[in-house]
């Protein structure tokens, strides 16, 4: 039962994108925000709820990464509706565009809250290849080019983890049958697995699918331009709901590698990610345009959070995502606006705006951006505290203090370039340039404030004690 | 009659590593495929798997039969090239395909130990992973890209097969219907295609 | 003793009815009139009436190469398994044995095109030269690893050792070698997908080219030795990859035997009618695909024991 609400927002909107009526489309939000009420449910339920048997459980961390997707969801179902006055899209393109995000959304709610990992695989991939519509929606030769790179290494990286899937199945197989499946089962028998070598080839295959999908080394610029060449509310799509759902897998599939093989994990997801931040620091420092640098960006966060998650710093990784899954969509949704005079003008993108409405979406967009480089009161600001905090906290009693102080050193000053370059973009788009006029409409408005009002209310004390009591 | 069947597969997949045309490359898929269905058939019966048996009646009708022939009207209403031309010449590919299956059998190595299977076989479908790998990239046209990410697919559910005797039924299932709208999706991104090639 | 020299008699004598065979198969595909498949012995007694008229600039290489071309194929027909059980068999030779004995044979062939001083002859020994670079290897890896998998490096003895107890457990590896030969068998004694035997056209000849300028008694002693090359395929194939039947009763294990050349005759037959000639340069994909399989079935024997 839970399930079907949770589904009907989107298959409202699957059977809207079947009418040829503009004017039921205006209505979308409204059942979207209708997903709210099926996830308050959840968070006032006992833990853990089995909504379909062993297939899909609700625990903590389930619901909160659904609440965050599902606020994301309703922000992009509001920014949808203008779409079409900033780009070019023709109107049987535009009813697609709706239908593939049904799809897109009900496999990522089926992906969230699996407890399976065969099901969690399967709404990932119904994911997956919704987006390459979505992306190719846009009629230009790059959008074909990239939508067709997207397929191929999207299939690529889906069938890494399937690949790992299998050989963690197959690793566990021999204690606990069928239930191998299970994440919760393979955690209670984490110990008793007869072949850790072949559960963590298995970890390490699933682990290297999931990071190309979010785009880790080496495919950064892979999904760069894959942003760069669709619509803006796939890019938010992208970085708010589908890299919600990797990084829950991502978390739990280390929960279980780290009770099998603590030392192995930490080593692996370190080297793979400050490599990964790395590569693009620099590359942000060269970004021109304001997809790819939101895109890069977006990498970096996550590879953030994968490391803090592994470092010890769950806490601090939990209120980083969350915090990132409401600023990037709200970026990328802004972007629609800010690129409405042509791509390039990253100088005086804040300048010229009239009226409320434009004095609002300036605020705004300027809050956002320096909230993303963790400038207080951000709540990646605090995040970051902590996450650095705990890692060294979890280095003292091991061998590697030296080792994890200079990782948060190298870490600092990768994290101060692109800090450097945000703050020069902030302050080339508010004082340089010409000051040319662009069109705010109240709906994506709405749906950045909407975006604000969810990380203020990350900030505030009930949210961050919820947040600890999580793993 | 499991092993002649497993060495059907991997001969299939590398003689579509090395063939020139379009319609052949999808006949070796289409084998390729009969033989993972047959080998899934004999396995259910041998071990009164029921589950494995319907896996292995979906893939001989979806996989050798209905996913063949859709590709063939696709590639004839999009008027793809017929023509395959590879990336790396022959003569180094002569040497690649060598070196991966001996790379993938090292590396299968370890593993074939710790699985209740058979050892060879597992080692061969993770070779067949690769292989496929190689094949979405050694050819500049789409079909073999497509082609390729389907022998995955298979190598990926022989895998399952001979890893853990079966993966559940509900995830054979989703694979399949994963699979079908992958040629859904393909089906829409070729319609630009005519205008390309 | 007796049955070993019997059985290389048998094979010497059924040479050109083989190749005959084949011809006359793919005409009745064709729906042609057939030929005769004894037409091969009439072609050769004809021959050795004729004379011979050689070109002005042949060497003694004209004189003693068809010899040296036949020679050394005689001497593998002493070398092959047995066809019966109880027959006696050399059991010491092994695949380089094999394969350079008749790798000698070409070498004379190609010596034979190119002393001539015609450009047929040239073009035809250097294609020649061409497939065999990528065939020889293939052999050599095919026969090897079917040897080990039978537990003997001697050819021979392989062979006896299949025809006893033929290991299903390696049935994989079999498979890959069988492809493996069989696609060997084609390009080594020319037929279609590499070589056209029955064309004189300069895009389609590789052997035929070599021996353009040969009339009478060499013609006759170069076209046996193409006869004798294919029974030596087909014999080779039959022992190694279809050992059943070895332990009847002399008689009938020979005649089983002889039958199963004609059954490798028979699949050429078809093979040849529905395939078209490949391209010169395509012949390293096709070539390619025999030894990379000879490669697999050597590794998947040696590192998996499948």
């Amino acid at each position: 039962m839970m399930i079907a609400l949770l589904s009907l927002p989107a298959l409202a909107m699957f059977v809207a994108s079947f009418l040829h009526t503009p004017r039921a489309r205006r209505f979308l939000p409204l059942s979207s925000v209708a997903i709210l009420i099926p996830v308050a449910m959840l968070f006032f339920h006992p833990k853990p709820w089995r909504l379909w048997g062993d297939y899909l459980v609700a625990d903590d961390l389930d619901s909160y990464v659904l609440l965050v997707a599902s606020v994301v969801g309703i922000g992009v179902t509001l920014a949808l509706l203008t779409l079409g006055r900033h780009v070019e899209i023709g109107e049987a393109a535009y009813r697609r565009f709706y239908r593939f995000f049904a799809l897109f959304w009900i496999g990522l709610i089926v992906s969230i809250l699996a407890n399976h990992m065969g099901i969690y695989w399967i709404g990932l991939e119904m994911a997956t290849l919704s987006t390459v519509y979505m992306i190719k929606t846009h009629h230009s030769a790059a959008a074909h080019r990239e939508a067709w790179n997207y397929m191929i290494v999207g299939a690529i990286a889906i069938s890494l983890v399937l690949f790992g899937i299998i050989l963690i199945y197959a690793s566990a197989k021999p204690v606990l049958g069928e239930k191998a499946m299970l994440f919760d089962a393979l955690l209670a028998q984490a110990h008793a697995i007869p072949s850790p070598f072949l559960f963590e080839m298995g970890f390490a295959l699933a682990t290297m699918g999931m990071f190309v999908k979010m785009g880790f080394f080496p495919m950064n610029l892979w999904l760069a331009n894959i942003e760069r060449a669709s619509y803006y509310p796939v890019a938010a799509l992208f970085s708010g709901i589908l890299e919600s759902a990797v990084i829950l897998g991502f978390f739990r599939f280390s929960t279980v590698a780290r009770a099998v093989n603590e030392p192995h994990l930490v080593g692996f997801v370190f080297v793979y990610t400050l490599l990964t931040i790395f590569v693009v620091a620099f590359l942000i420092y060269r970004a021109k345009d304001f997809m790819r640098l939101f895109s890069l960006s977006g990498i970096e966060h996550m590879a953030l959070i994968a490391l803090f998650w592994v470092g010890g710093g769950t806490f601090a990784a939990l209120l980083h995502f969350g915090a990132h899954a409401f600023l990037k969509p709200a970026l990328f949704l802004s972007t629609g606006v800010l690129e409405s005079r042509g791509r390039y003008h990253i100088a005086g993108a804040l300048r010229g705006y009239r009226g409320f409405r434009g004095r609002l979406f300036v605020f705004l967009v300027g809050l956002f951006l320096l909230a993303i480089v963790s400038l207080p009161p951000s709540p990646m600001f605090f995040s970051e505290l902590y996450g650095f905090g705990a890692m060294v906290d979890a280095a003292e009693s091991s061998h590697h203090l030296l080792a994890m102080i200079g990782a948060t050193l190298l870490l600092l000053i990768l994290l101060s370039v692109i800090f450097y370059r945000f703050v020069a973009i902030y302050q080339s788009m508010r004082y340089e340039g010409e000051a040319e006029e662009r069109p705010v409409y109240a709906a994506e408005l709405a749906a950045l404030a909407l975006f604000a009002a969810g990380l203020l209310l990350l900030i505030t004390p009930t949210a961050m004690e919820f947040l600890r009591r999580i793993v | 009659m499991v092993d002649l069947l497993i060495g059907i597969f991997l001969a299939t997949l590398i003689t579509a590593l090395f063939t020139t045309r379009l319609y052949r490359l999808l006949m070796w898929y289409s084998l390729n495929s009969l033989s993972l269905g047959l080998l899934a058939l004999l396995l259910g019966r041998s071990q009164h798997d029921g589950a494995m048996v319907a896996s292995g009646v979906i893939t001989l009708l979806l996989k050798a039969g209905a996913i063949p022939w859709i590709l063939k009207r696709l590639s004839q209403r999009f008027a793809l090239e017929r023509r395959i031309v590879p990336n790396i010449r022959i003569q180094y590919a002569i040497m690649l395909v060598p070196a991966i299956l001996v790379f993938t059998f090292y590396l299968a190595e370890p593993i074939s130990h710790m699985v209740s299977g058979n050892a060879n076989d597992v080692a061969i479908s993770i070779s067949s992973l690769f292989l496929a790998l190689l094949l979405m990239m050694e050819h500049r046209n789409i079909a073999p890209k497509i082609v390729g990410f389907l022998a995955m697919e298979n190598a990926l559910f022989l895998l399952g097969t001979t890893a853990t005797g079966g993966m559940p039924m509900l995830v054979e299932l989703g694979i399949f219907f994963d699979l079908l709208m992958a040629i859904v999706v393909i089906n829409l991104l070729l319609r630009r295609e005519e205008v390309r090639r | 003793m007796s049955l070993y020299l019997l059985t290389i008699l048998l094979l010497l004598l059924i040479a050109p009815l083989l190749l005959g065979t084949i011809k006359a198969l793919k005409m009745w595909l064709l729906f042609k009139r057939p030929l005769s498949p004894l037409q091969g012995y009439r072609d050769a007694a004809k021959l050795l009436r004729k004379e011979t008229v050689l070109s002005e600039e042949a060497s003694v290489v004209t004189r003693i190469g068809p010899f040296l071309v036949l020679a050394p194929l005689l001497i593998v027909l002493f070398f092959l398994p047995p066809a019966a059980r109880g027959a006696w068999y050399v059991s010491f030779v092994d695949a380089f044995t094999l394969t350079g004995l008749m790798a000698l044979s070409t070498f004379f062939l190609m010596l034979l095109g190119l002393d001539g001083a015609s450009s047929f002859g040239g073009i035809g020994a250097s294609r020649e030269a061409f497939i065999a670079a990528l065939a020889e290897p293939a052999m050599v890896l095919t026969i090897f690893a079917v040897s080990m998998m039978a537990g003997d490096l001697g050819v021979g003895q392989a062979g006896a050792n299949l025809a006893r107890s033929f290991p299903t457990n390696h049935m994989a590896s079999f498979l890959f070698a069988g492809i493996s030969f069989f696609l060997l068998l084609l390009a080594e004694n020319g037929r279609i997908p590499v070589d056209n035997p029955e064309t004189h056209l300069e895009l389609t000849m590789v052997h035929e080219a070599m021996i353009l300028e040969l009339g009478g008694v060499p013609l006759a002693l170069v076209e046996t030795a193409a006869a004798v090359k294919f029974v030596i395929f087909a014999s080779l194939f039959a022992s190694l990859f279809l050992p059943f039947g070895a332990d009847l009763a002399w008689p009938l294990a020979l005649a089983l035997f002889v039958g199963k050349l004609f059954l490798v005759a028979l699949v050429v037959a078809l093979v040849e009618v529905h395939t078209a000639k490949l391209r010169l340069f395509k012949v390293p994909n096709l070539l390619g695909i025999a030894i990379v399989f000879a490669f697999l079935s050597l590794i998947t024997f040696y590192v998996l024991g499948a």
